[in-house]
This record gives structure tokens, sequence and C-alpha cells, in this order.
């Protein structure tokens, strides 16, 4: 029978597994200590190694005896994806190509791609990290998991496939596409976890829906996502129709891949960050200077012990907060907001930043809407005017215009509330917005001059 | 006594109504009368039709926010000062009609929060109430 995802409070967390509980659940005084011995040996290697770095430290006039202390990071060079790009592609590698034991690259949607590769201790780290990943869904050596990643050179397909190796747990290596496959598969080898995209998992419920394929009963239990950003409703959807637990992490090719931060059972859409392999700082995407602990921002990654390509101070225009509260999981990893906008996905509305999670989260979290909208930007009457656009649900219609004007009021003011500034809200008829998955096309911004 | 209406939540955009009433002519339905009201960005439409689960069914089906509900219907006499005293009635027993239309020019939908309030303020007069089952079997040649 599967799980549907139960509230933190009704989980014992005494039985579920923690893959490295002496790091996990360590001391933050601890976690720190490791983490500026590591920094040290990290800047001294990547200094001696790699001419790119050691030019912008010597332009700033920082040596690697010059970090003493966690703080002292601020005082290293940024790294953007464009470094990785002039570069290409062996540039930044800090080792012989002879010592590279794997090679991946993400998709270059423009110009050339980035390449990285990975040293067999570099391969050690990422398997590892994403053993705690799994072990925080509650992967053990047990599990069935079956892949609806591509393999190839993206990522995600072989970090998940190895670390699931490294918990014991037996791979199926199905690999993308084929959806009535995937399900026969799951039918036939008892597959109890399920590697995928969130809108891909939606497809596979679906299409096993339509084949009358009886969800609750099959043996899956847990739903690994990654490799596309995962709407807040649409998780929550799959868990109750496949009767599966979901979670989902956090990763960068740029960095290592998937495996930075995962999400555990007791706090939804939180990811505990592997702190004894990154530094994490959160800053202003304007000025690069910190912001106060638990203040968004955009998050900004040193690799601790990166052996193929060390990388300092990774921006990844990525906007979070991070707690280093105590988790109820047992871990005192610091948690991290799964990343739900880019720093680049920020409008200014009538000089106020608006990002489109900020509108999803509300209209999320409100019944009597699809969670569906579009965010249209004019400045037809000289001054910017935002218009939301929503769908009614098909339930909560109530054939009062006094009702639905009230209700229109209701949305309005709590995306007032929210945004800072007062939208246009419109009622749509349900299934009226085009339904897609990446950010784009929820913003039409046509103001001109 | 009541009869059962259909409200449709619509946007006010071009051939949005004509989606609604191409389902009902594919089902057989007939429409027996119908409002239509607007804000500028969307409007309500309310259908009394002669199989109106049939057309929930349908519109459902079809994805659209739909309601049911009940709403009086009076058969007035064809003759002056008959709205007018409906109205009255109304407005004696302190019952608001949220909004009202008519069929046909005899038929008037009134909708009310209190159908049974309604229906006793009216009771003395010499009207006639209608329910689903003579709206099912229109036209009623007596009528018009
Ligand atoms: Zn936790």
């Amino acid at each position: 029978m599967g799980t549907p995802m139960p509230s933190p409070d009704k989980i014992d967390f005494s039985t579920l597994p923690i893959y490295k509980p002496d790091v996990e659940c360590t001391s933050r005084e601890r976690i720190r200590a490791i983490q500026l011995a590591k920094l040290i040996d990290q800047v001294n290697y990547t200094y001696d190694r790699v001419s790119w770095y050691r030019d912008r430290m010597d332009e700033l006039h920082v040596r690697p005896s010059d970090i003493k202390t966690l703080d002292d990071v601020r005082k290293l060079p940024f790294t953007d994806k464009s470094a990785l790009r002039e570069t290409f592609p062996f540039g930044l590698f800090a080792t012989s190509l002879d010592e590279i034991v794997e090679m991946h690259a993400s998709s270059g949607t423009t110009g050339k791609p980035i390449v990285v590769g990975y040293t067999k201790e570099d391969m050690d780290v990422w398997s590892e990290c994403i053993a705690r990943l799994a072990q925080m869904a509650g992967v053990t050596a047990g599990d069935r998991v079956q892949m609806a990643f591509g393999y190839g050179m993206f990522t995600g397909g072989f970090g998940l496939h190895y670390g699931i190796l490294r918990i014991g747990g037996m791979m199926i290596p199905a690999g993308a596409g084929n959806t009535e496959r995937h399900i026969q598969m799951i039918n036939d080898y008892g597959t109890t976890v399920l590697i995928a995209t969130p809108s891909y998992a939606m497809h596979i419920c679906e299409v096993g829906e339509k084949l009358g394929f009886d969800w609750a009963a099959s043996s899956l239990q847990i739903g690994l996502f990654g490799g596309e950003p995962c709407p807040p409703g649409l998780k929550a959807e799959i868990e109750a129709r496949m009767h599966i637990t979901c979670t989902d992490n956090y990763g960068l090719t740029e960095v290592m891949g998937p495996g930075v931060s995962g999400e555990c059972l007791a706090h939804r859409d939180q990811q505990h960050i592997a702190e004894d392999h990154f530094l994490w700082e959160v800053v202003d995407p304007d000025t690069g200077e910190p912001v106060p602990e638990g203040e968004m921002g955009e998050l900004v990654l040193t690799p601790l012990d990166k052996r193929g390509i060390p990388v300092l101070r990774y921006r990844t225009h990525d906007l979070t907060r991070v707690t280093t509260e105590p988790c109820e999981c047992g871990r005192t990893l610091a948690r991290m907001d799964k990343v739900r906008s880019r720093s680049d996905d920020m409008l200014i509305i009538r000089g106020t930043n608006v990002f489109p999670s900020q509108v999803e989260d509300v209209i999320a979290s409100i019944p009597r809407l699809a969670p569906q909208y579009r965010m249209i930007i004019d400045n037809e009457s000289g001054l910017d005017r935002l218009t939301i656009e929503v769908e009614i649900h098909p339930d909560a219609f109530s054939d009062s215009f006094e009702d639905m004007n009230q209700f229109t009021q209701e949305v309005t003011a709590k995306l007032q509330s929210v945004l800072l500034l007062r939208p246009v809200v419109r009622l749509l008829e349900p299934n009226s917005l085009e339904r897609t998955l990446g950010k784009a096309k929820h913003v039409d911004d046509r103001r001109r001059g | 006594m009541s009869v059962s209406q259909i409200s449709v939540f619509v946007e006010s955009k071009p051939g949005h109504l004509g989606n609604v009433l191409e389902g009902f002519e594919a089902k057989g339905l007939s429409v027996r009368g119908f409002s239509a009201a607007d804000t500028g960005g969307y409007g309500i439409v309310r259908f009394v039709v002669d199989k109106p689960e049939e057309a929930l069914a349908d519109l459902r089906e079809r994805g659209f926010a739909v309601r049911l509900t009940k709403v009086l219907c009076v058969k007035l006499h064809d003759r002056p000062g008959e709205l007018a005293s409906v109205l009255n009635a109304m407005a004696e027993a302190k019952i608001n009609v949220v909004y009202c239309y008519s069929l046909v020019s005899t038929y008037v939908v009134l909708a009310v929060n209190d159908i049974a309030a309604a229906e006793a303020a009216l009771a003395s007069g010499t009207l006639e109430l209608v329910d689903d089952a003579e709206i099912a079997a229109f036209p009623c040649e007596k009528a018009l």
C-alpha cells in the first residue's frame, strides 16, 4: 500500500534513516569548524592550480593566507556562469584530465554548454550527497528505485543513480520516456521509489489512471523529484493521486549537480544543505553584500572539497532564505527554502520588486482558485499596471455577483498585502490559461518606452 | 414550489456564451428562458432548461464553473399591473428579489433567498407557480 504524505507531527523521526548522523546532526560549532578547515584548504588548492582564480585573486590583492574565518570568504571573487563558458571546455579544471573519471555538461540553450569533470573523490562526495537526500525521503537499501530521468550528459540521471547504489537500493534504470512501459515495470518489479521530473510523474499518474491502474494499491511509496521547478500545488496533487510521498532537491551542474540540498519530511519545501561540502552565503543580488540570516537573497555557493573543478562563490541567481534552527527530523544542517524564483525573474513594477513566485504562493493558498495564473504588465495609461488573471475553480462559483465581487476584492487584498502594490484581478473560466511548468509564460510584460 | 436554474460563469469575450450553448444543442436540451448579466470582465448567464440535471452534467463535464439554484417561477396573467403586484407582494413581505427575468413575458423568474416565504407571500392572489415538470412540458399554449 502506498503512503500519502503524513503530517510532520505524525512521523516518528526516530525510525527514519539518516545517512551520516555524525555530520548531519552535529553541533553548529562543529559544522563551522569543518567548513573553515575545508575552506582554507580549498582556497589554497584553487589558487595553486587554477590560473583563472589566481589572476582574479591577485587583482583583488587577496592571498589564500588571508582566509582565517568563514566571513573572510567575502574577500574572494564571485564566479558567474560566464566564467565556465569563457574557459570552455577545460579551462577551470584543477587536475589533469587523467584524474577525471566522469564528465557531464549542461545543455547550453545559448552558446556553449557548461562542461564539468569529476575526480574519483568528487564522485564519492556526489554520491554521498545524493544518498543523504534519498534517506531524508525515507529511501533505504530495501527499496527498488525506478529512474525516469534521462541518463546522458545531464547530471540528474547518473547523479541519482550513483547515490541510490551507495545506500544499496536496487536501481531500475528505465530512463526517460515510454510511459506505459514505466507503469508496467512498476507493476512487474514492485517498484517502491520513482525518480522523475514532477511533470513527468504527473503524466505517469494520469496515463495510469486512464489505463485503470490502481495507484492506491501499487507498490510505489516515494517520489524523488528534480530536474525542473515544482509548483506547490503539483507535488500535493501527485501525492494524493499516486498515494506516495514526494520530496525534491536542489543542485546545479556548475557546483556539482543535484545533491547540494534535499528536502526532509519535517518541513515541506525546505531543504537541508550539505554544509560540510558547500559553504553558503545569501547576498543582496544587486550589491553582493550579505543579508541578515533568514532574509531572502541570492544563494552563493562555494563547494568545499571539489577537486576536478573548484568553484569559489558561485552566483546561482537563485533566490532563497536559509535558517540554521535545528530541524524536527533530527538534522542540524541549515535549511534553505526551496528555490522558487531567480533574481532574473524579478519584475520592477511602479518601483516595487515583484516575483512571480509571490503571486503563485497567494493563488495556491486560495482554495476557490485553480493553481494557475498569468501576470500582465502594461503602461498604456502612463503608469505601470499589473493585471493578474486567475481561474475560478469549477465548484467555487456562486451565482451571485455580490459574492463574486467580494471574492475578487478578497483576492486583490491578499495579493496586495504580499506584493505591496494593488493589482487588477481578473477572474477567468476554468481551464482557460495555458498549462506550463516554466516561469516564462506566467508573465506578459507589455510595457513600452 | 420552485424551478431549477443553471448559472454559468462566463468571461465577457466573443463566443463564450456560444460555447455554453453548443453542448445544449448536441444533447438536445431546450432553453426555456435565460438572462445574461455582465460586470465588464465576466458575466453570469442563467438558464431555465427542460432537463436541468442533464444540462448541469454536460457543463460540468466540459469544465465550466456552474451551479444549480432553485428559483421561483410565477405564471402571470397577461394584464396590466400583474408584474407590479408580484413585486409588491415581495416588498410587503420584506423579501429581497436578488434578480428577476422572464422566460416568455408572462413567465417570470424571481431569485429570492427564501422560496417558501416568497411562495406564501404570493399565495393569496390568483397567480400560479410553476415547477420543473411544467418547464419540461413547455410550451404551454394556454399561457401564450
Ligand atoms: Zn529536517
